[in-house]
């Protein structure tokens, strides 16, 4: 099977596949990862606990630290990068990510509407009160 | 020691599921006594139960499909009848038997029909097409049908042991949690999709994986056979919408095993949320079932016009489309539960948009059509009664797609008359398109075209006198799942649709004898030259049924229509008896993987069923164990040497060869 996975896929090489760059080159790069996470899990506790910044920001602060943990888990980790030997990995997660956001994005916004129209029954009653 | 299980779960004092199981019963024992004695036993372990062959996987799937109809159908025959008779009366199926039988009717046509049909025929044309070897996870593949299988097994014993679930095919909450079904008919249901679940999902992985690295030389994504396309565009819908579906009922079996709250009433729980996550499963499902089709339809099209499909770029940019939209849609099953209108016509509007695509489609076929040499073969008359059919049931389904007209029509037979008419009219009649097409291909015969053509027509017009009836029904006020009912006006509709009934069940038959007839004249039928309907995709140039490797070269393809190229331009090179350097070719070994984890898979579903912790354990572990084994597996292929390769396709390219030089005489 190997000599057809080979065949046209000098440009689209599968995730695990990658032989190009030497064994040092890769663990700096894990190394890297690993401490940009750690970091970054570590930020997130210590900012959710401390008074030093505005309070109403620390959810903000929290997304962004998590969007950028995903980021990290991305690049580092999962090797996805901008490079044309990745253009299938890229839309993958693009296509995920759009799924992602049509489904919790569609249910946060359809069941605070059915929120709004179907009350529980004592508040029915109660404006009809 | 046995959980839940005791001799009261067998249903004594119901006959008819107990007279049905005893049937199925006596007709597997009778099939098990025959392979064993007649010694075909170790045959069936080599060559298909362990086999990880994708055509063979597909020729399994199609079969569990074709088994799993008759099961659905016959429900479907029992419901028609009730209804002709439930007027001002109880008819003679009781109501819990009756909820049963609709719940079971739904689940095993959309999960264990029409989901494995359209699977199996991917799994056996798609690497062919794209002129490969096999597809890029074989013993996966294996496991996934294996899966599937314990799935339609697990439904099946719930007609003699326990219940099955009585909730509909969607098993919405309050009914489906445990205060309002403390039986274990919603856990057979549950438990059953969940496997098959697992095995869909990794079906749709592997197709994915398959047409994204597996493709032969020069085979670009725009020099793909459209079945190909929508292959792809099904099999990401899959591993995008089928672990939702699992979430969602995994927090079912929590609210119902362990107490959890997600869709109750009590505690913070929202019944609404289970509709909501369950469609967003739900819309995509139905266009993971059309898309094959609409492929299906592509192939058969242009191949029997003699034309290269109209609007090639157009089309696949339609699925492609029609992929991305389908997770754009789903409220329009709950317009009624409480929306706003901000909502409602959102939804609206995406589900009127959808239909665009499907439009684009249908206008392609007909241009293909157009001009061309039209061949009314089975396949072609199939496809042409899909499009017929299908643009009805389209048009109904944009008219419910507009929230008010939705408001009168929601939950009455009008909707169930329109979404037979899309299933039906779209998924199964792409399916035995598929079916008579591609027969030939998977085991070197053709089906017999006038038992074929007769299964059409009594398919077809059986299918109109059933659901335009169901269609006036709904019109008239009435509502689905109804087990008797009081209204006069409503009676004659209901007797006709049951006539149609009768005429679409001697379709089914006709099938049969279709097959049965055909086996028996195999060798008239014969199709020696691998191409039988004069085709234009890589299937057709290698021999019918193909060798175990497909192809002895990588073919090398240089534009849309690769086989169609390759006969046109070839003739002459085919001619000349030049003899090729054969290669050794490696192959995946056959694995019994999937036999083995479904097995224990079946054990587990069983014991979380019946609350028999012990065994549950059992099959866990025994399922686990035997991935482990696969997993530390040492050879995991074997090699053809290029002499049996050479003498195998030497035979294929005689018969090639002595057609070509037939067309020339000509």
């Amino acid at each position: 099977m190997s000599d057809q996975t080979h065949m046209h896929v000098e440009h689209d090489i599968a995730p695990g596949d990658e032989e190009q760059h030497s064994v040092g080159e890769r663990i700096v790069g894990y190394v890297v990862g690993l401490v940009l996470a750690l970091l970054l899990t570590a930020t997130s506790f210590f900012i959710a606990g401390t008074d030093l910044v505005w309070q109403p920001s620390i959810p903000v602060a929290l997304i962004v630290l998590a969007i950028a943990q995903m980021g990290v888990h991305l690049v580092f980790f999962l090797h996805i990068t901008t490079g044309p030997d990745n253009t299938n990995n890229v839309l993958a997660l693009a296509f995920g990510l759009l799924v992602v956001f049509l489904v919790v994005g569609g249910t946060v916004w359809i069941m605070g509407h059915l929120n709004q129209n179907m009350p529980p029954m004592d508040q029915i009653m109660q404006m009809r009160r | 020691m046995l959980g839940k299980l005791d001799w009261s779960a067998i249903p004594f004092d119901q006959p008819i599921p107990l007279i049905a199981g005893a049937i199925v019963l006596v007709g597997i024992l009778a099939v098990l006594t025959w392979v064993v004695v007649k010694g075909h036993l170790p045959y069936l372990w080599h060559e298909w139960i362990t086999s990880v062959d994708h055509k063979r996987i597909g020729a399994m799937y199609i079969l569990l499909a074709s088994v799993m109809l008759l099961r659905g159908g016959s429900d479907a025959i029992m419901m028609r009848i009730q209804q002709a008779i439930a007027y001002q009366s109880q008819g003679y199926l009781p109501p819990e038997h009756y909820n049963q039988i609709f719940s079971a009717h739904g689940t095993i046509m959309i999960f264990f029909v029409a989901m494995p049909f359209v699977i199996g025929l991917m799994n056996l044309v798609v690497p062919l097409q794209l002129g490969v070897r096999d597809v890029a996870f074989p013993t996966l593949n294996s496991v996934g049908f294996w899966l599937t299988a314990t799935g339609a097994l697990l439904v099946n014993l719930s007609l003699v042991i326990g219940e099955f679930a009585r909730t509909g095919w969607l098993a919405f909450p309050p009914l489906s949690g445990l205060s309002y079904s403390p039986g274990v008919g919603v856990d057979y249901y549950a438990w059953s999709l969940q496997i098959s679940g697992v095995g869909t999902l990794v079906a749709g992985i592997n197709l994915v994986t398959t047409v994204l690295k597996l493709r032969t030389k020069g085979m670009n994504y725009l020099r793909m056979p459209m079945f190909c396309w929508t292959t792809l565009a099904s099999s990401l819908l899959i591993v995008a919408a089928f672990p939702i579906l699992t979430a969602t009922l995994a927090m079912l079996l929590l609210d119902r095993y362990l107490g959890f709250h997600f869709f109750t009433n009590e505690a913070g729980g929202n019944v609404m949320m289970f509709m909501n996550l369950i469609w967003a499963w739900g819309h995509p499902e139905v266009y993971i079932l059309v898309l094959p089709a609409f492929g299906i339809f592509s192939e058969v099209v242009s191949t029997f016009s003699g034309k290269a499909l109209f609007g090639y770029r157009s089309m696949v940019l339609a699925t492609m489309a029609i992929c991305v939209i389908s997770f754009m849609v789903w409220l329009h099953h709950f317009f009624t539960m409480g929306a706003g209108p901000d909502v409602n016509a959102i939804f609206g509007i995406a589900s009127m948009i959808i239909a665009v695509p499907t439009g684009v489609k249908i206008y392609n076929w007909l241009f293909t059509m157009y001009g061309g040499r039209i061949r009314f073969a089975t396949p072609m008359l199939w496809a042409v009664g899909f499009m017929v059919t299908f643009i009805i049931g389209g048009l109904t389904g944009v008219l419910v797609a507009v929230p008010p007209a939705d408001f009168i029509l929601h939950n009455s037979m009008f909707l169930v008359a329109h979404f037979h008419n899309v299933i039906i009219g779209g998924v199964l009649f792409g399916a035995f398109a598929g079916f008579e097409y591609w027969f030939p291909k998977a085991f070197g015969f053709r089906l017999d075209e006038r038992w074929g053509k007769l299964a059409f027509w009594f398919t077809f017009t059986g299918f109109y006198v059933t659901f335009v009836p169901l269609y006036v029904a709904g019109m008239l006020g009435m509502t689905r799942r109804l087990q008797h009912y009081n209204v006069a006006a409503w009676r004659p509709w209901m007797i006709v649709a049951a006539v149609g009934m009768a005429v679409l069940s001697i379709g089914v038959i006709c099938q049969i004898m279709q097959l049965v007839v055909s086996i028996r004249n195999r060798e008239a039928l014969r199709d020696r030259t691998g191409d039988p309907w004069d085709g234009r995709s890589l299937e057709w140039a290698t021999s019918s049924p193909p060798p175990v490797f497909n192809f002895a070269f990588n073919p090398d393809v240089r534009g849309e229509d690769a086989y169609w190229d390759m006969k046109t331009h070839a003739k002459q090179q085919l001619l000349e008896h030049e003899v090729p350097e054969y290669q050794d070719i490696e192959m995946p070994r056959n694995s019994p993987t999937g036999f083995v984890c479904a097995f224990f898979a079946t054990i587990m579903g069983f014991a979380l069923i019946w609350h028999i912790w012990w065994m549950v354990i059992l099959g866990g572990i025994g399922a686990f164990a035997t991935f482990v084994v696969f997993a530390w597996r040492d050879h995991d292929e074997y090699v053809i040497p290029a002499a049996e390769v050479a003498a195998i396709d030497r035979v294929n390219l005689e018969e090639r060869r002595s057609l070509v030089s037939l067309a020339g005489a000509i």
